[in-house]
C-alpha cells in the first residue's frame, strides 16, 4: 500500500470512526431520508404512480438526502477546528478522495434503503433490477463527488450550512434528467436502449466529478 | 445597433410562425442566447487561469465574464418568455431550452450566493473560481446534450441554421444582430473588467496607506481600565 492509499485510508476510517461515536449525521440522513419517502407515499396515496412519476420522486428524495447530509464530512471539520490538523498531516487530494468515498459510501447504502422503502410502500417492482442498480451507483457517485466539493466550497464562508445545499442543487439538477431517464426505464416503461444510454451517461458524469473533484479541491484547501 | 433594429422591422414577415409579425424578437434571442453561451464557458475557463496564477485580475476577469453571462442571460430569458406566448400560447411551456437555460441562471445565482458568502477576498476567489470550473460539466451538458437528447421534444428547431433554412433579408439580419451583439458583449466585457481592475487597484492603493499611517487594521488592544479596590 503506498502513501496515497494509506492518506486516503486514514481520512476514511477517521470519517467513519467519528460518525460511529456520534452517530448524528447517520441520524440526520435515516430521519431526513425515511421523513421525505413517507412524505412522498402519503402524498400519492391511493394513486398508482407510472415509472416517470416514480422515478422522479425518487430522484428528488435522493438528491435533497445529498443536498442534506453531505456537505457535513467538511462543515464539521471548520466547526470543530480540526480542518488546520487536517491541513497538515495529509495532501488535499487525500482528504478529498477519503471524504468522498465516505459520502459515496453512506449515498449508496441510503440509496438502497430508500429504494426498498419507497417501492414497498408505492407498492410497485423493478422491471430491470441491474439497469437499476447502475443508474444508482451513477446517481450515488455523481451527487457524493458534487456535494463533498461543494461542502469543501463552503466549509469557511458565512452560512455554510444552508449554502451547500444552495449551490449544490444547481450542479446536480442536469442530473435529475438522466437519473429519470435511466431509472423510469428499469421499472418497465420506454426503451431498453435509452435507460442504457442514460445509465452510461450518469456513470460518466459520477466519474467526471470525482476526477475533477480532487484538483478543484487541492486549488482551495490551503488558500 | 440602431440601424440593425430598423433594418429588422423593414424585412419582410416570415412564414411559418403562429404570428410572423411579433417573430422579429428572434433577431434579440438568438444573439443573447450565443453570447451566453460564450460567457458560460469564458468564466470557468478565467477562473482556470485565476487559480493557476492565483493573481486576482484573473478573478476579475471571471467574475466580470460570469457577471455578463447572467446578464445575457436573463435578457434570453425574457425574450424568450415574450417569443414563447406570442407564439407558443402560454408564457412558460417547460420546453427543455427553456428550463435548461432556467438551470443555467441558477447556477450563475448560486456562483454569485458562493462568492457573497466570503469577506476574505482570496478564499472567495479561490472557491468561487473552484465552483466555476465545476460548473462547465452541466453546463456542457445543459447546453448540448440536454436539448438533443432523442426522448425529449423541443419546440426550439435544432438544425435551422445548418439546413439552410434562415436565408434571405432574415438570415443576413440575423447574422448582423449576432456580430452587433458579440461586439456589444466584447465592449461592456472590456468596461467591466476596466471598472473592476480600477476597484482592485484602489483597494490596494487604501492598504498601503493605511500601512504606511499606521492605522491599519485594529489588532485587539486592551486598554487598562482602572479599578477600585473597593469595588
Amino acid at each position: 500500500m503506498n502513501s496515497w492509499q494509506r492518506e486516503i485510508k486514514a481520512v476514511f476510517r477517521k470519517e467513519l470512526a467519528s460518525e460511529l461515536r456520534t452517530r448524528s449525521g447517520l441520524a440526520t440522513v435515516a430521519l431526513f431520508s425515511i421523513a421525505a419517502v413517507v412524505a412522498v407515499a402519503f402524498a400519492a396515496f391511493n394513486i398508482r404512480l407510472g415509472g416517470s412519476l416514480a422515478s422522479g420522486l425518487l430522484w428528488v428524495t435522493l438528491l435533497f438526502t445529498a443536498a442534506v447530509a453531505l456537505p457535513r464530512a467538511f462543515v464539521t471539520e471548520e466547526e470543530q477546528g480540526t480542518g488546520d490538523l487536517l491541513r497538515l498531516i495529509a495532501r488535499p487530494e487525500a482528504v478529498f478522495w477519503g471524504k468522498a468515498l465516505y459520502n459515496l459510501g453512506l449515498m449508496l447504502v441510503t440509496g438502497l434503503i430508500l429504494s426498498l422503502l419507497f417501492f414497498t410502500m408505492i407498492g410497485r417492482g423493478i422491471e430491470h433490477p441491474v439497469l437499476y442498480l447502475i443508474c444508482l451507483i451513477g446517481s450515488c457517485a455523481s451527487l457524493a463527488g458534487a456535494v463533498t466539493l461543494c461542502g469543501a466550497l463552503v466549509a469557511q464562508a458565512a452560512g455554510r450550512g444552508a449554502l451547500a445545499g444552495a449551490i449544490a442543487i444547481p450542479l446536480l439538477l442536469p442530473l435529475v434528467a438522466l437519473g429519470v431517464a435511466g431509472m423510469r426505464v428499469a421499472l418497465g416503461e420506454g426503451a431498453l436502449r435509452g435507460g442504457e444510454e442514460a445509465a452510461f451517461g450518469l456513470v460518466c458524469y459520477g466519474v467526471a466529478t470525482l476526477a475533477i473533484g480532487p484538483a478543484l479541491f487541492a486549488a482551495v484547501w490551503k488558500s | 445597433m440602431g440601424a440593425a433594429t430598423l433594418w429588422s422591422f423593414m424585412v419582410p414577415d416570415a412564414a411559418m410562425f403562429q404570428k410572423p409579425e411579433l417573430a422579429r424578437i428572434f433577431f434579440f434571442h438568438f444573439p443573447c442566447a450565443i453570447v451566453t453561451s460564450i460567457f458560460l464557458f469564458l468564466g470557468p475557463y478565467l477562473s482556470i487561469r485565476y487559480l493557476v496564477s492565483k493573481t486576482p485580475e484573473w478573478d476579475v476577469r471571471a467574475a466580470s465574464a460570469n457577471e455578463l453571462g447572467l446578464l445575457f442571460g436573463v435578457f434570453t430569458m425574457a425574450t424568450g418568455i415574450l417569443f414563447s406566448r406570442v407564439q407558443w400560447g402560454a408564457w412558460w411551456q417547460w420546453d427543455p431550452r427553456q428550463t435548461s437555460f432556467l438551470l443555467v441562471l441558477l447556477i450563475y445565482g448560486a456562483y454569485f450566493a458562493l462568492r457573497a458568502a466570503f469577506s476574505d477576498e482570496s478564499k472567495r476567489a479561490a472557491n468561487s473560481a473552484a465552483y466555476s470550473v465545476a460548473t462547465a460539466l452541466p453546463a456542457l451538458f445543459l447546453i448540448f446534450v440536454f436539448p438533443r437528447l432523442p426522448q425529449v421534444e423541443s419546440f426550439h428547431p435544432t438544425e435551422t441554421i445548418q439546413k439552410g433554412l434562415l436565408k434571405g433579408d432574415y438570415g443576413n439580419v440575423t447574422l448582423v444582430m449576432l456580430v452587433l451583439f458579440t461586439v456589444l458583449a466584447a465592449w461592456l466585457y472590456k468596461l467591466r473588467v476596466r471598472a473592476g481592475l480600477a476597484e482592485l487597484a484602489l483597494e490596494n492603493m487604501n492598504g498601503n496607506l493605511e500601512a504606511h499611517s499606521g492605522s491599519a487594521a485594529p489588532t485587539g488592544v486592551v486598554r487598562p481600565v482602572p479599578v477600585s479596590r473597593e469595588g
